[in-house]
């Protein structure tokens, strides 16, 4: 048995095509309009506020409000086919209009983490030039900052209310301005999102037929979205994700799900749209499938999420494997476990044996783990339903292949440790901007995940370890140079080396040792330092003053002598207890 | 003291808390408490087991005359009042344990309240006005089953509902405290220190007793809390309805003193209770790490 043969395919149900050879749309733009043609007075997306009060859209409504919005992208902004638009927009009714809009007027989507500091943005902006930008409200004073190093065509502006009736969507702007003070006056020109709505439907008579003529020459072939992923080198980079990429992914973990109705899942999404996982399952698998998406602006403290589940019919969500642990230590969620629950997945980061087993108690549902990268658009395996193994990332998805090879490329004895690599239409074309990085990650069709697992006998995948520097926080890449580089700027600080270290709560947390120039220099310091520059999950947890750093031969500062230093620490400390 | 006007707008005011509070609540939060009902025995417990005996060995203890001991056990032999519900939702308490907690003291009451004052007092022959307890009853049922009603019917006009109540219900805190002081100066000024020590103390030995004996029994924190303001705080309109009833003129004021001034105090006191408790909810809330949430 080789794995050409793709023994996993014997796990899939009986419904399951092993191979997914067409794709019936084009571009995402006719996919959303032809599910909003099917499904049209369906409720398609909900915002669910903390305190229960929400806004919800049909599938009709949200396919007529993108539709305007691409007009107005196109025709009043000036926007060209192939332009990009970033969107730095939390989960709230605006974003899958935003989304959507790009797609139909033939723009590339960028997708903007909006915790993200002015510095981080600007650097994201700078390679991926976006003409326009769709952000929310609360963080127009970090774009104001952004924007005395780069400019925008058009920027249009959105709220976390928005689209809410207006009893609750006023009083939600009023305790955001007056009680939490988290809108700030807006000093540059903009758009409200609804105006711009207004404008692009006011435009044209017949609407529909100039939209689709703004697609009309996109082919799967094309680029849908830049989905940025950290950087290597302080940069980050930009994955292309085609249409036929996300299409694809889509169509193949959907394939995969056996168990759901159409028209009837109500999805509770958690996670955020800007992250690719949520993006390709959560916004546009479940829309394919006619569910409702119950979108959570903010899910932290995890009591935001009460009224979500005691109000909606939760019949399938998402996580990793922080909101499963953590929701399993909520009381209130052990008393009322959503009933109509039929499972849970889980990607990101590692899901924890421990804590899928805790979730099934408590909810008396599975949660099943799957696997993949920004690069892979981002499924490359899951659990079947029914197979669910612990601790393992499942099988690969149809027309998915993966398999683990040696330093040299070549495959590795099942069940031995190698790289993971992986082929199919989900990869993505490259890295933009960025050919050296694309052939050093993309090689004869292949994809190289930097991560080290095992192919068991059967066929499932597990994960034992990470070739890349990379850091895994919390389901978030941090790349130790863009920390460094951020902390080395610093006059205090000589030299600093960073690593991720294992931690109960994250998964991995980041940890920066640290030689000092300046002998007073405190960890609070640094660490508040830190916190100007980077978004919050890229601050380290830890500092470690040291006298010196462990370097090789030629004065490279040597993160795996750390990292051994640390986990001997780990076994250590586990041998007493 | 209070006008018939004044006590119609606050009858009114409750009635909107209520719907409010109400509109917060589902009915599995009244399941949920009573599947677990020994949240609500620890409740009658403290209520009518603590309280008074609280209440006796302050009245024997403290030098004052006979007529201000009699208030002070009427006022400990009280069930919780409807501001133990609202002082509840805003410490992030159990709500649906706080309102059947106050329905099963009230209830309850009209057979307890006789059998402890007995007890502790002697043959003291009280008359309980039941339309009092009746109207107490409705003014809590009735708007928090149309909160919940209206939160069914429609999630935001609930959520709108529960902000506005919620609202009324920090304006009404603030009036209470605000519309009393100035209509009771002269009182407040003549009052001996037994008397506020008396008054005060009655609630704050009742929060202490109510947590301390469910975190003994082990009740999950959000419960301990709640029968902690259930405990200390207690019906004070009643108890000045059951002193208007029984006695008269001057004996009546005197009876009255302790509850009136509890019922000033109780506010205060609960504001800073709860605030504290809103504290600690915080700090124990599961930290998330930074990520993908």
């Amino acid at each position: 048995m080789s794995v050409h043969d793709r023994p996993w395919t014997a796990f899939y149900g009986p419904s399951v095509r092993k191979t997914i050879d067409t794709l019936e749309y084009n571009s995402i733009g006719d996919f959303i309009s032809a599910k909003a043609d099917q499904f049209g007075k369906l409720p398609a997306f909900t915002t669910c506020l903390p305190n229960g009060m929400n806004g919800t859209l049909s599938y009709k409504q949200a396919d007529e409000m993108s539709d305007a919005l691409a007009v107005y992208l196109r025709d009043i902004a000036g926007l060209a086919a192939g332009d990009r638009v970033a969107i730095q927009v939390p989960n709230c009714l605006g974003y899958p209009i935003a989304a959507m809009a790009v797609f139909k007027a033939g723009c590339v989507l960028v997708n903007v983490n909006p915790l993200y500091t002015a510095e981080e943005m600007v650097k994201q902006f700078k390679d991926a030039e976006p003409a326009a930008i769709v952000i929310i409200d609360m963080f127009s004073d970090k774009l104001e900052d952004a924007m005395r190093d780069y400019s925008f065509k058009s920027v249009i502006v959105t709220r976390i209310a928005e689209f809410l009736p207006a009893m609750p969507r006023g009083i939600v702007g009023l305790v955001q301005k007056y009680w939490d003070k988290t809108i700030k006056p807006i000093n540059f020109d903009h758009v409200r999102l609804p105006d711009a709505i207004k404008q692009g439907r006011a435009k044209h008579d017949h609407m529909h037929q100039v939209i689709e003529d703004y697609r009309a020459n996109l082919s799967p072939d094309d680029v849908a979205c830049l989905q940025y992923t950290g950087g290597t080198t302080g940069v980050a980079k930009g994955a292309i994700l085609t249409h036929g990429n996300i299409l694809m992914n889509m169509a193949q973990v959907m394939e995969l799900i056996e168990n759901l109705e159409e028209g009837k899942e109500v999805a509770l999404t958690a996670l955020p749209l800007y992250h690719i996982f949520a993006f390709t399952v959560n916004f546009l698998g479940f829309y394919s499938i006619g569910a409702r998406n119950i979108l959570i602006p903010n899910p932290r403290p995890l009591s935001n999420l009460k009224r979500a589940f005691e109000n909606y019919k939760i019949t399938w969500m998402s996580g990793v494997n922080t909101l499963f642990n953590g929701l399993n230590g909520e009381v209130w969620f052990q008393d009322t476990p959503p009933k109509h629950l039929k499972f849970a997945s889980a990607g990101g980061m590692a899901l924890q044996g421990a804590v899928a087993q805790r979730w099934e108690e408590v909810t008396g549902k599975p949660v099943l783990e799957g696997y993949g990268l920004t690069e892979s658009s981002p499924v490359l395996t899951f659990n079947p339903f029914g197979q669910t193994r612990l601790n393992s990332i499942g099988v690969p998805v149809p027309s998915t292949e993966v398999k683990c090879v040696d330093e040299d490329g070549k495959d590795v004895p099942q069940g031995e440790r190698g790289e993971i690599i992986a082929r199919g239409p989900q990869i993505m074309k490259g890295y933009w901007n960025k050919p050296e990085e694309t052939e050093k990650t993309i090689m004869n069709g292949w994809l190289l995940t930097g991560d080290i697992g095992v192919m068991d006998a059967d066929g499932y995948f597990r994960i034992v370890d990470r070739k890349k520097d990379m850091i895994l926080v919390s389901g978030f890449n941090v790349y130790p140079n863009e920390v460094e580089d951020v902390m080395a700027a610093h006059e205090g600080i000589e030299e600093v080396a960073v690593i991720g270290v294992p931690d109960n709560a994250s998964g991995e947390a980041v940890k920066a040792f640290v030689v000092r120039r300046d002998e007073n220099l405190t960890k609070d310091a640094v660490r508040a330092y830190c916190k100007e520059h980077l978004t919050n999950y890229k601050v380290p947890k830890l500092v470690e003053f040291r006298d010196e750093l462990p370097k090789s031969n030629v004065g490279k500062i040597l993160r795996k002598d750390l990292r051994a230093e640390e986990l001997a620490k780990v076994s250590n400390t586990e041998g007493k207890v | 003291m209070v006008g018939p006007l004044e006590q119609a707008i606050l009858a009114l005011m409750i009635f909107v808390i209520m719907l409010g509070m109400g509109a917060s609540l589902t009915p599995r939060d009244f399941t949920l408490a009573l599947k677990r009902p020994y949240g609500l025995f620890i409740g009658v417990v403290s209520q009518y087991g603590f309280m008074p005996l609280i209440g006796f060995i302050l009245a024997t203890t403290l030098p004052v005359n006979d007529t201000i001991k009699i208030g002070i056990l009427i006022m400990a032999c009280m069930p919780g009042g409807t501001t133990s519900n609202i002082f509840t939702y805003f410490s992030k308490g159990n709500l649906a344990l706080s309102v059947l907690m106050t329905v099963t003291s009230t209830v309850f009451g009209v057979i307890l309240i006789p059998i402890v004052l007995v007890l502790y007092a002697g043959a003291l022959d009280l008359e309980i006005p039941r339309e009092n307890i009746i109207a107490t009853l409705v003014l809590l049922l009735v708007p928090v089953a149309i909160g919940m009603i209206l939160r069914k019917l429609n999630a935001n006009i609930g959520a709108v509902t529960e902000f506005m109540g919620s609202l009324l219900a920090v304006f009404f805190i603030v009036f209470l405290i605000v519309s009393w002081i100035p209509r009771n100066w002269e009182f407040l000024l003549g009052t001996t220190w037994g008397t506020y020590f008396g008054a005060i103390t009655l609630g704050l030995f009742g929060f202490l007793l109510g947590y301390g004996f469910s975190a003994l029994l082990r009740l999950h924190p959000r419960n301990a809390r709640t029968v902690a303001l259930e405990t200390g705080i207690q019906n004070g309109p009643l108890a000045i309805a059951i002193i208007a009833f029984t006695w008269s003129g001057a004996e009546a004021q005197s009876v009255m003193a302790v509850p009136v001034l509890y019922s000033l105090f109780i506010v205060i006191t609960s504001t800073m209770v709860t605030m504290w408790f809103r504290r600690i909810n915080t700090a124990n809330e599961q930290p998330l790490p930074n990520g993908l949430l």
